[in-house]
């Protein structure tokens, strides 16, 4: 009984969070590190104020847990192409020079802390590696780009 | 033709010669996976399995054709040696959760009389032959690459999954009786 009582807020958080922020946002890639970005670097726990005036502040940090470890491993599937392209998609969608986040992503590699707690170790290296491959692609692109004046 | 002595000191010498592969490939994905960037497993952790279809990916082929495509020796290159390290990880974490998966069937076999001989010899079977697996998946990524080995891989995780099931079901047989009988006293 007390199980389906703590259950069904989770699943009611979650499609909550899914509606009305998730699906606003452009791709995969940054949902993901929108997901990360509420969670606390110090202790792991995750906030959404909205959420949480919603249903209740430990519901709501399990639904961002749970879709943040959803999109992590959807988001490891892809092939490199389909990361590619979801790279693509972020960097469009960002009011940053492409150029300049693509510098910083290589030199501080920030994608690292995307990563949830308690993932598969190898699924996590797969990932870090295919964002890294990504990242050395999309910039060997650019350089064999003709330049516009 | 050779005898049965000969053939059966043969064999044991071949399976002691392929235990030491499969163990000394075993420590040498430990030591190159600790080169990784994440830290490495606690033989004793219990991991969040590595769901199939990420065993597919990792050894998969398309991803190298796709690089191969932009013609650039640095990319694949890269590529190379990023989903190497991937799959010595993976080798490495499938032989820590059997090592795992058998010393639990170990504890677990202690605490029970009601053992199966031909079961029990399965098992240790199964196990040895994972071992064997790990350590020439070892070995063929380290010279042909984790795309050669697509094959043997994706059969390592299903027979991986095969043991953790039957030590499941031998837990569930063997403990569970117990949890009743205790639970009902």
């Amino acid at each position: 009984m007390n199980a389906t009582v703590k259950l069904v807020p989770v699943q009611a958080a979650y499609d909550d969070l899914l509606n009305r922020s998730l699906s606003k946002i452009s791709c995969d890639l940054a949902r993901l590190i929108y997901l990360a970005s509420t969670r606390d670097y110090n202790t792991g726990t995750y906030h959404h104020d909205g959420l949480a005036a919603r249903f209740r502040p430990d519901v709501a940090g399990k639904a961002l847990e749970i879709a943040h470890r959803q999109i992590f491993y959807q988001l490891s599937a892809y092939s490199l192409e389909e990361l590619l392209a979801q790279l693509q998609t972020y960097l469009d969608c960002s009011h940053e020079s492409a150029a300049d986040v693509l510098r910083t992503w290589q030199k501080l590699e920030p994608y690292r802390i995307a990563i949830p707690v308690e993932v598969n170790p190898a699924v996590a290296r797969l990932f870090l590696s295919n964002v890294r491959l990504a990242l050395a692609i999309w910039r060997f692109r650019q350089e064999q780009a003709p330049k516009h004046p | 033709m050779i005898g049965i002595p000969t053939a059966l000191l043969l064999g044991s010498i071949l399976l002691l010669l392929l235990l030491f592969v499969a163990m000394r490939g075993s420590g040498n994905a430990r030591k190159l996976s600790s080169g990784s960037d994440l830290p490495l497993l606690d033989d004793q952790a219990a991991l969040d399995p590595c769901p199939p279809e990420f065993v597919a990916r990792i050894f998969s082929s398309e991803d190298w054709k796709f690089v191969a495509k932009a013609k650039s020796p640095q990319l694949e290159n890269l590529f190379r040696r990023e989903r190497k390290l991937v799959a010595l990880l993976w080798v490495h974490q499938t032989s820590t959760a059997i090592r795992r998966i058998m010393r639990e069937h170990t504890q677990a076999t202690r605490q029970s009389h009601d053992l199966h001989f031909a079961t029990e010899t399965k098992l240790v079977l199964l196990y040895a032959e994972l071992m064997l697996l790990c350590g020439m998946l070892f070995l063929a990524i380290q010279s042909a690459g984790p795309q050669r080995v697509r094959g043997l891989a994706v059969y390592a995780d299903a027979l991986s999954q095969r043991l953790a099931q039957a030590q499941l079901d031998f837990q569930t047989v063997t403990v569970g009786p117990k949890l009743h009988s205790a639970g009902s006293s």
